[in-house]
């Protein structure tokens, strides 16, 4: 039993050096300044492999890693949303369970089903510190949520894309090795 | 050997800034942002700004890194500005061409929201740039450690972070490495468009979550041969400690930022 803890906890520990490293590749980097980069990845692979708890806990060490590391805090409730629990919500992805691996076609669509879910969680959060954003910031008389969805979207879905098109041939060594 | 590579900001000094405890220092920057919220007016900024300047004199960074610092929120900054100017209305017409004007509230509501960002991020930046990545995590587990009554793991919360601290340079020399040796067999990492772009990275990735995955294991048997069991009972080389000063920082930082939430 404790060994199991250890291992998730270090485990845990370099998925989300893993993740800060990804982060610092921009795969794209889009004109309104938000970026496409593959740090959601080892978050959704850890999430596969142990399950959604041990997944939001990768998120939320991310998170704060994130904050120290390089954190642009412009309210005092964005950078809680936007860093901790963004990335806590992209563990959500654990909760959808694959049952077996060698099973191609189950396995394929509820790993895009989690996938799906994570991104979506993290979309949610940044949504939100969208809307306070352009709320506290931007003229009166304009819809933030239009606003905040449209800028949102338009890197949540490549970056969703592309982790699915990353994350299949990963799972399967990944999960072998246990 | 290794490559000297930083992460994070921090910028070693020896000043009496870079010595306040990390806890205080976290405490200080999210009860000044907050203050920084109840401003509205130009002359509440301006105090803040000479206390942010007054810091930086302090903690002896050289005011163009935190200039620098800024460059990442410079499209967001305009983008404010431009909206305020272009969609805020009252006041006298100071501008007018055909059915574009700019009238006098959309300048100074635009000027007001840009100096709250920059400010902001100056703030936010002072504190990463004079705490070390792991004087912070020591700080928020420090700061978390009362929410253990709601089954929040601090210690472990924070040993996770050091792990990924100690392992993102590791990490990033490894990735390095793989990124050649796939090279000199021919991968190709710049061309393409982006969904081909990522499809090339998948030699890049697999070896390098392979052996991130691996070190973990080792990692874990080595935390275990040493009878790592959790946060219960360690204790700590360097004890943060609160002394004198960090309680006058405390105590001038309350009074500024309830001073200056009059303006």
């Amino acid at each position: 039993m404790e060994n199991k803890r250890i291992m998730l906890l270090a485990e845990t520990g370099v998925a989300v050096a893993l993740s800060a490293v990804l982060g610092m590749v921009n795969l794209y980097r889009m004109p309104q300044g938000g970026s496409i980069s593959l740090e959601m990845l080892p978050i959704l692979i850890l999430a596969v492999r142990w399950g959604g708890v041990p997944g939001m806990i990768t998120g939320l060490v991310y998170g704060f890693v994130q904050l120290i590391i390089d954190a642009y805090v412009v309210h005092p409730v964005q950078f809680l949303l936007d860093y901790p629990a963004a990335y806590m919500l992209v563990g959500l992805a654990g909760f959808i369970r694959i049952k077996d691996i060698e099973d191609k076609k189950s396995s394929y669509v509820r790993i895009a089903g989690a996938v799906l879910l994570g991104g979506c969680g993290r979309f949610l959060a940044h949504l939100i510190t969208g809307v306070i954003f352009f709320g506290s910031y931007a003229p009166e008389g304009q819809n933030p949520w239009i606003y905040s969805f449209i800028y949102n979207i338009s890197y949540i879905i490549p970056s969703i894309i592309i982790s699915y098109i990353i994350i299949i041939p990963l799972v399967k060594p990944l999960f072998k090795y246990k | 050997m290794l490559r000297n590579i930083n992460i994070g900001q921090y910028i070693a000094r020896d000043s009496i800034i870079h010595k306040l405890d990390a806890r205080i220092k976290i405490i200080i920057t999210i009860l000044m942002i907050t203050a920084l919220f109840f401003i509205d007016s130009f002359k509440g900024y301006f105090l803040f700004l000479l206390a942010v300047l007054f810091i930086i004199y302090l903690s002896q960074i050289s005011f163009m890194r935190i200039i620098r610092g800024l460059r990442p929120v410079l499209f967001l900054v305009l983008l404010t500005l431009i909206l305020h100017i272009f969609f805020t209305r009252g006041g006298e017409v100071i501008w007018q061409w055909r059915f574009i004007t700019i009238e006098k509230n959309g300048l100074i509501t635009g000027l007001f929201m840009v100096s709250r960002i920059l400010l902001l991020i100056m703030f936010t930046s002072l504190l990463t740039l004079t705490t070390s990545p792991l004087q912070l995590t020591d700080g928020i587990e420090s700061l978390l450690r009362p929410l253990k009554r709601f089954g929040i793991p601090a210690s472990e919360l924070a040993m996770m972070m050091t792990i990924a601290l100690r392992f993102i340079p590791t990490l990033l020399e490894e990735a390095d490495k793989i990124m050649k040796a796939q090279m000199a067999r021919g991968a190709d990492f710049e061309s393409g468009n982006i969904i081909r772009r990522s499809k090339n990275l998948i030699p890049l990735l697999v070896p390098l979550f392979i052996s991130a995955f691996r070190r973990a294991d080792d990692l874990a048997l080595a935390m275990e041969s040493r009878c790592y069991h959790g946060g219960e009972g360690r204790t700590k080389l360097h004890e943060l400690k609160v002394k004198t000063q960090d309680f006058i920082a405390l105590f001038i930082s309350i009074l500024f930022s309830i001073l200056v939430s009059f303006f």
